[in-house]
């Protein structure tokens, strides 16, 4: 099986807001998938219908289990870091690891503690008694101790400094990510994911907007640093988006032919973020 | 049950009043009792003239097995309050720190999370009051021995396995009981923090007391109060007459047992039968009426424990 999840039409409504609407999508194994929109767009409550927490309409197949009805199964194979904040604050490590190894299957406590030791956190200290960024090393250690097929990371870095932030994304993609696991993640921090992303996912008020892997999206965007002198010329073009630079305009193009392009200034590949902003501002023109 | 196990294990990291709390208490037995400040009923009465030497051998008994009793009872009580607490946070604070997300994201159903809290709550803190009422009851024999000796007297007499063997059977008949009898309780509060966005512990205690005072204003009756008090002492209510207290003093080289001179005392306590009253609780149907409420409050708590907050 190589898809690990199946969305068809999937909805979820609260009140009269609709949070998913009638969304499908597919996540394929072995990519690294980021779930990108702005604040309220569904973002976290598709992950939540993914993760068995929240019920919805529509047909949902993660790991070929109904998240909503078989959550402790399915929770064998799929880990997520909601939030760096959520492991329970009472809790010494040591405990946290001994309870982690005695309720989950698929936990090793050696890679845990192999990777506990290249940090500064105690095994018997409290976890309040820890800084974020070391918080944030324990749940990544636990993490990436579980042979999970489906890691969910959910604004996995809100509030941790830049280094923590580096090195928590390095951490994943050097010491976790392999061809088998699969890596589904939503920040705001696009700029910081985007070079370990191989496919993107747009939603904005419940829909998906975009749906592309890297390639595709490289093959097809294209970002110009247009000279001043030729802006006229980029314009006749079409760009999506405009963004002034220093002594550039920044023109977001696609479709175009490199050939066009080319003429106009540096060509360059878009970065997520411009690209963010252009495909939101086109889906609610 | 290996995971329902390190569930339980759980509950005592996070909730450490479940084993502190009966060795503060057996601390400070220890200290009253080296400072001989206070009087254990008869046994503090022996250091002079020994009064409980003097009655005969079977009312002797019957009047220490009320000593330890009410020992045990001493324990029962301060470890009830810690699981009105223990089972008030229980599905609760979890959610106050958003720490539910992390328990949920681990291969555990919500009903065996549920089930640990409520065996944690009915079953293990009883037995551990039942474990640190026998300690109690053997440092208030080895207490009572050392005074006894000091005041040239026979330790023995405290000793009667008889006696500490009736102890020991009764406390664990009771704490049997006071599971069952507390279930639907330990179920209520629990789904009181189940439900609760904030504040569970007046979740749990303003519904029925405003159930009452509304019974009370609007048909000037106390069904509801006499209904939860009944719940809550029932059990303790037991041990003494249910007409009257059991009152044991000391004064001077004399015991008195609800006013009266120990011997015609002695003789109205070995009438009571707590092993008789706590068998009749089996035969009373509200037993297991309340088991059956506490099956189907567990059942609430669960489904809230899904669908609160997350959904």
């Amino acid at each position: 099986m190589s898809e690990l999840v199946v969305a068809r039409d999937l909805s979820k409504s609260y009140g009269a807001t609709r949070a998913l609407d009638q969304v499908s999508f597919r996540i394929g194994a072995g990519r690294i998938v980021g779930l990108i929109g702005p604040n309220g767009a569904g973002k976290t409550t598709a992950l939540k219908a993914l993760l068995g927490l929240t019920r919805f309409d529509g047909e949902l197949a993660v790991l070929g289990l109904d998240p909503w009805r078989q959550r402790h199964r399915l929770m064998q194979d799929v880990c997520f870091i909601a939030d760096v904040a959520v492991l329970p604050r009472w809790i010494r490590v040591r405990q946290l690891i001994d309870f982690v190894a005695g309720t989950h299957p698929r936990f090793r406590r050696e890679i845990c503690l192999q990777f506990l030791a290249r940090t500064d956190v105690k095994p018997g200290s409290r976890i309040r008694e820890l800084s974020k960024g070391m918080v944030t090393q324990v749940h990544l250690a636990l993490v990436m101790a579980i042979d999970a097929r489906l890691l969910v990371l959910d604004e996995p870095t809100l509030g941790l400094d830049i280094l923590m932030r580096k090195y928590f994304y390095d951490t994943l993609l050097n010491e976790y990510f392999d061809q088998q696991r699969t890596i589904l993640v939503t920040t705001h921090q696009v700029e910081e994911v985007e070079h370990i992303l191989t496919d993107l996912l747009f939603i904005d008020h419940g829909r998906i907007v975009l749906d592309a892997s890297m390639d595709a999206v490289q093959q097809e965007y294209a970002q110009v640093a247009v000279r001043p002198e030729q802006a006229a010329a980029a314009r006749a073009l079409g760009p999506l988006s405009e963004r002034q630079g220093l002594g550039r305009v920044h023109m977001l193009f696609r479709g175009a032919a490199p050939a066009d392009l080319e003429p106009l200034g540096e060509v360059g590949l878009p970065s997520v973020a411009d690209l963010f902003v252009a495909v939101i501002q086109g889906a609610r023109a | 049950m290996n995971h329902c196990l390190w569930l339980i294990r759980r509950e005592f990291w996070e909730n450490r009043a479940i084993w502190i709390t009966p060795l503060v208490v057996l601390g400070a037995l220890l200290l009253l009792l080296l400072g001989g400040k206070v009087q254990f009923g008869p046994i503090g009465g022996m250091d002079n003239g020994t009064p409980l030497g003097a009655i005969p051998a079977d009312q002797q008994q019957q009047l220490l097995l009320l000593v330890y009793a009410g020992i045990s009872l001493m324990m029962f009580l301060v470890m009830g309050v810690v699981a009105f607490f223990y089972a008030l946070d229980s599905l609760y604070s979890d959610r106050r720190d958003r720490s539910v997300l992390f328990w949920k994201s681990l291969p555990l159903s919500d009903a065996d999370t549920v089930f640990a809290k409520f065996a944690v709550g009915a079953g293990v803190i009883p037995l551990v009051s039942f474990a640190g009422a026998v300690l109690a009851q053997l440092l208030v024999a080895a207490g009572g021995s050392i005074r006894l000796a000091l005041a040239g007297g026979s330790a023995g007499i405290l000793w009667q396995p008889g006696v500490l063997g009736s102890a020991t059977g009764l406390g664990l008949l009771w704490t049997i009981t006071a599971m069952l009898w507390y279930a639907p309780v330990v179920a209520y509060l629990m789904l009181a923090s189940a439900w609760a966005r904030r504040g569970p512990f007046l979740w749990a205690v303003l519904p029925p007391l405003a159930v009452a005072i509304l019974e009370r204003v609007l048909l000037r009756s106390e069904h509801a109060g006499d209904f939860v008090s009944s719940r809550i002492f029932g059990l303790y209510r037991l041990l003494g007459n249910r007409d009257e207290d059991v009152s044991v003093t000391v004064n001077g080289d004399d015991v008195i047992v609800n006013g009266e001179e120990v011997r015609a005392g002695v003789a109205r306590l070995t009438d009571m039968d707590p092993l008789g009253a706590l068998l009749d609780f089996y035969t009373s149907p509200s037993l297991w009426l309340g088991v059956v409420a506490a099956g189907l409050m567990l059942g609430a708590a669960i489904w809230l424990r899904r669908y609160r907050d997350t959904d």
